[in-house]
């Protein structure tokens, strides 16, 4: 008996260790990974629609025929602004879509507003205007990224709590649920255009 | 033996398998050059006397501001979007220090036809959006179209090395810039 109760006194901090290894310290550090790449996602988007008003105001300016796109971008953004997700909707494909959906449309009225500024030099000519676009273009890479590294902080975490041996802790200790992941529109599809240094090319 | 030994033993002999983490596989990314040093000239677009007195200056302002700052030129962007190219190959090198980010690449893609200013995040204040549009525009892109790619970056850097050896205040630099959020 003796014997035996010695064995567990040194077995147990054996125990304690293998544990540990099946994902009882990994998967809240994968889920705290997944939050924070979330919140960067979320601040870029909000930059972008801090940017907006003041875009819409400039065109309004220089281009008032075009009333209708520029309706269009404020009630997108309007719509795009009022989605709020929680950590907890993080585990929610409705929610997750919905707001998709709503910063993708919001994407698009962008898209329509760039096009049609085009036949406005002098509204292209002035500082304001250029300082704008290019803070929405460099805007657009920032968020582009941030999505990336949300989804790849996501399919961490997922395969972490689907694969043995943290399978073990996600199940027994955390009930994890899987997180979704972000899918904005496809990449360049409404990508700012880059510079293009080609001769005789006077496309900036 | 009792059961709880045998439990025990058996956690025992399950620990090597428990510490071994799954993480999901990377994303692909290009083959990117070496960091071969603070002038990597893959695409070959400038001569050795340019690319000595721009590494003099990029040693210096790092010297004298902690920043990093590297000048590529590279001879394909393998399909990849500039904007996807320059930040991964910024994390790929690991320009600018860890946790503050202060990392600038100036990216030159000649088979492309494309030019970038890449910024990590801890210098987004300095080298601001605006900044970075105006130096391509103004300073890289007319000489570009002459062919004068030498004349184009070393005018580029000037403006760059000289931002980052700025002392306005971020606030200053917003306003010079014409920031308005």
């Amino acid at each position: 008996m003796n014997r035996n109760r010695l064995m567990t006194i040194l077995l147990v901090p054996v125990a304690a260790a293998s544990l540990a290894g099946c994902g009882v310290n990994a998967i809240p550090t994968a889920e705290e990974n997944v939050k924070a790449r979330w919140a960067d996602v979320q601040s870029d988007y909000q930059r972008r629609a801090n940017l907006v008003p003041n875009l819409v105001a400039t065109v309004k300016g220089a281009a008032a025929s075009e009333q209708a796109i520029l309706t269009g971008v404020t009630e997108a953004r309007a719509k795009a602004t009022s989605i709020n997700i929680t950590t907890d909707d993080l585990s929610n494909p409705d929610r997750m879509r919905q707001f998709a959906q709503s910063q993708n449309q919001f994407t698009q009225a962008l898209g329509q507003l760039r096009t049609v500024v085009e036949r406005y030099p002098d509204l292209k000519s002035q500082v304001n205007f250029q300082t704008l676009m290019s803070q929405l273009e460099g805007n657009e890479n920032r968020i582009n990224i941030a999505v990336r590294d949300y989804n790849q902080a996501v399919q961490d975490y997922n395969t972490r709590i689907r694969t043995f041996p943290d399978v073990i802790g996600a199940k027994v200790f955390y009930g994890s649920k899987p997180k979704v992941p972000f899918e904005a529109t496809t990449p360049n599809a409404e990508v700012a255009p880059t510079v293009d240094f080609g001769a005789g090319n006077t496309a900036h | 033996m009792p059961a709880r030994i045998l439990l025990a033993a058996l956690l025992l002999l399950a620990a090597p398998a428990c510490s071994r983490a799954q993480a999901a596989p990377p994303e692909p990314q290009p083959h990117f050059p070496a960091l071969t040093g603070r002038v990597v000239d893959q695409a070959d677009m400038l001569t050795p006397a340019e690319e000595q007195v721009l590494t003099a200056e990029s040693a210096a302002v790092e010297r004298d501001t902690k920043a990093q700052y590297v000048i590529a030129t590279v001879r394909s962007l393998e399909g990849y979007p500039i904007e996807e190219y320059g930040y991964k190959l910024g994390r790929f090198w690991g320009i600018g220090r860890k946790g503050v980010n202060d990392g600038v690449i100036l990216l030159v893609a000649p088979a492309e036809r494309k030019v970038r200013i890449e910024v990590g995040y801890g210098l987004e204040k300095r080298i601001t959006d605006p900044f970075a549009a105006t130096v391509i525009r103004d300073r890289i892109l007319p000489d570009f179209h002459r062919g004068d790619f030498g004349d184009g970056i070393k005018a580029a850097s000037d403006a760059i090395v000289q931002r980052l050896r700025s002392k306005a205040s971020d606030a200053e630099i917003a306003k010079e810039d014409h920031l308005t959020v």
